[in-house]
């Protein structure tokens, strides 16, 4: 190996980091200046090179054994992540949210970029070393991007409680890698996977993989180890809030196929209903089952939007996990399609939700009232979000799900009645719940008369540009699904 | 699968006795609290010595949280040093790639000092 | 008597719960964080026997970068902390996190 290649083959990450460094020395410099046109200008140019020295750079590597990888895969999330970032940033500024924290938009913009490098390195990575420190380089960046631009008490409440629960999960999940290490001798993902197949497995690796569990069900917001997120989803400012949901979602659903399938895909073991067996599929399939049930009937208790929205994450992570179960090629294709039109759709959700929370104040469910009449545009995009989370033909989420249910039904023995039904039935039950309260916050929003001293709702142009991006997108994949399920496809046809 | 049940019998014990190790003595503690030291306040016994120097003033020192900033400041320019040892300890054999990422390193120390100093966190207010 | 893989993964095994149930029951932050501390210096030890025995360097790599990792850690919740100190006064945990589950 040689520096030059290493250079070439991470080319993104270093773009990422660069720009961090760039915005935190015109922080320094800027003062209370810092912010602005400038920032969002810096940010989005190394958004838009790291993007291009992704689409440009190398098609394939595996340098440093298995620290860095790059194939098609890992090349197309890190795409998914700069453009879900790139919306996040937009949304930051100006006279938005960074009304708060004057002169912090610098280190604000900094921290996305390091939260976003952190993702980058856990994608494109089949090391337990450089996932653990990748995860903790965007853990801490954006634990602070929930307590930075707080302007009052109750965001810096939200990140102790995310700080506890994450480093408490990233201790578990540290264990659970030493155990591993300890079980197979390795720290690289594919030698791991080899060592398992060709050797009985130790009695210590089921340990190491249960409490790695624990450290991932954190990460993608799983019960029981959600209690974190409908704070932070609250608290937090929208875009700390929206990147939370969005890009750290997907990458972490990324990850936790990744290392389940690839590393462990041996140790699987089976969730079917009369052919259980001890791996990690049955205690997926317990979380994802308790995701769906607590996620869903939490959310229909809400009065606040964005808490209304962290409950139904974490029951979308209970759906995203059942298709993990199966195991296969096309529940993989099932479980990162559908992250990735999660992220988009929650970022657009998040988006309108910040802007009303701006205008009226608050975001309970009376504060929707009557956007449909007073801004059309922020209404439908929220529209078009809730109804693809919900599941609704023609929009995308409808095709996601079927594909996640389709998948998780092929796994097991053919010809038999498939051993998941009793997890997806539950699901299709679930499905069926999320689309009431969806609907609550719609008819809020286009039936309820608009409270007569409502402020109209001004958002900045760049955050509605976001906003309807976001909402076409769900369109345009509801109509042709094959736009990313073939590259997603070409990409697995590597890996499997 | 599993190459030996007896083994997860011995790591089902091992953790037993570790969440007791845990936990028992929390619960002894409070026992003690209950039947030995029953709680009974009175001035003499809230009062900061109980034999000696009567306490003046209030029991709560203020005491400038900038010394927190410091000590997180000095705390992480300490410990991130920890990488420069590898490279001190085959300096001798590095090629020059080695020396330049570790040159980036110091840099990207340098840096988070400068801004700490331009921010104002390192003058005593 | 020799010292095994097995003592070792035993006391990292007692540090690591010990550590979990300080940060669950003890009501001050600052104590929390050293429960924290405890947890990952448990996974520390387990990661460097491991090491040992395996007679592989991935585990002690893995410590060195733990180790820069937990500091950047304990400065960002003690930045956390600090923050909520100057607008609360208080350091106690159920004093200062009043939302709900």
């Amino acid at each position: 190996m040689n520096y030059l290649e290493l250079i070439s083959h991470v080319l993104p990450e270093i773009a990422v980091l660069v720009t961090a460094l760039v915005l935190i020395g015109m922080g320094c410099a800027g003062g209370s200046r810092g912010g602005g046109k400038a920032v969002l200008a810096v940010t989005a140019a190394g958004l838009g090179l790291a993007l291009a020295a992704v689409v440009f750079g190398p098609e394939s590597g595996r340098l440093l054994e298995g620290m860095i990888v790059v194939d098609a895969l890992t090349r197309l999330f890190k795409a998914v992540l700069l453009a879900l970032t790139l919306g996040t940033a937009l949304f930051l500024f100006p006279g938005g949210e960074a009304g708060g924290n004057e002169g912090r938009g610098a280190e604000n913009s900094a921290l996305l970029l390091l939260a976003l490098l952190g993702l980058l390195v856990v994608v494109g990575t089949e090391n337990l070393l450089l996932l653990f420190v990748g995860l903790e380089l965007a853990s801490l960046a954006l634990y602070l991007m929930v307590v930075f631009a707080a302007p009052a008490g109750r965001p810096a409440e939200a990140a102790l409680r995310y700080f506890f629960f994450g480093s408490v999960a990233a201790a578990f999940l540290l264990f659970g890698f030493s155990f591993i290490y300890g079980a197979t001798g390795s720290i690289d993902l594919r030698v791991i996977a080899k060592v398992l197949a060709a050797h009985p497995v130790e009695p210590i690796l089921p340990l190491g993989v249960g409490l790695a569990l624990v450290g991932f069900g954190f990460k993608v917001a799983a019960v029981p180890f959600h209690l974190w997120a409908p704070d932070v989803y609250q608290s937090a400012p929208a875009p700390a809030a929206g990147f939370i949901a969005s890009a750290s979602k997907v990458a972490g659903f990324f990850i936790v196929a990744k290392v389940l399938v690839l590393g462990f895909g041996v140790v699987e073991g089976s969730a079917d209903w009369g052919a259980f067996a001890m791996g990690w599929a049955p205690l997926v399939a317990v979380l994802a089952a308790l995701s769906m049930v607590v996620g869903n009937l939490a959310a229909l208790a809400q009065q606040s939007v964005r808490r209304l929205l962290a409950y139904s994450g974490i029951g979308h992570s209970g759906f995203i996990l059942t298709a993990l179960v199966a195991a296969n090629a096309e529940a993989v294709r099932a479980v990162l399609f559908y992250s990735v039109i999660y992220g988009v759709a929650s970022l657009a959700a998040f988006g309108v939700a910040g802007c009303v929370l701006r205008a009226r104040g608050a975001d309970r469910l009376e504060d929707f009232a009557g956007l449909g009449r007073t801004a059309p545009a922020a209404a439908g995009v929220l529209a078009l979000a809730l109804l693809s989370l919900a599941g609704l033909p023609p929009l995308v989420g409808f095709f996601g799900k079927f594909q996640l249910f389709a998948a998780a039904l092929s796994g097991g023995t053919p010809g038999t009645v498939p051993g998941l039904l009793w997890l997806v039935a539950l699901a299709l039950l679930m499905s069926a719940v999320s689309l009431y309260y969806y609907l609550r916050v719609l008819k809020q929003v286009f039936f309820a008369p608009a409270p007569a001293d409502a402020a109209p709702t001004r958002d900045t142009s760049a955050g509605t540009a976001v906003c309807l991006v976001c909402g076409s997108v769900l369109v345009l994949l509801g109509l042709f699904p094959s736009l990313v399920l073939q590259p997603l496809q070409r990409a697995l046809v590597q890996l499997f | 699968m599993p190459s030996d049940p007896q083994a997860y019998l011995t790591l089902g014990i091992f953790f037993g006795i570790a969440v007791a190790a845990a936990l028992v003595p929390i619960g002894l503690s409070h026992l003690w609290l209950r039947w030995f030291t029953p709680a009974k306040p009175g001035p003499s016994k809230h009062s900061a010595y109980e034999c000696g120097i009567e306490a003046t003033g209030p029991a709560r020192i203020q005491f400038k949280s900038q010394y927190y900033v410091y000590g997180i400041v000095f705390l992480i320019f300490d410990v991130e040093a920890i990488f420069l040892i590898p490279i001190a300890v085959a300096f001798l054999d590095l090629p020059l790639g080695a020396v330049l990422v570790a040159a980036v390193f110091v840099l990207l120390l340098l840096e988070s000092l400068a801004w700490c100093w331009a921010k104002g966190y390192l003058n005593w207010k | 008597m020799t010292i095994g893989i097995e003592h070792i993964l035993a006391v990292s095994g007692l540090l690591f719960v010990i550590g979990f149930f300080g940060v669950l029951l003890r009501r001050n932050t600052l104590v929390v964080f050293m429960s924290l501390e405890l947890m990952l210096n448990a996974a520390m030890l387990a990661l460097v026997g491991f090491s040992f025995f395996n007679a592989t360097m991935e585990g002690n790599v893995f410590v060195l970068f733990i180790i820069a990792v937990a500091a950047a850690e304990v400065a960002v919740g003690l930045a956390i902390i600090v923050a909520l100190f100057r607008r609360r006064h208080t350091v106690q945990l159920e004093e200062l996190v009043s939302l709900k589950g």
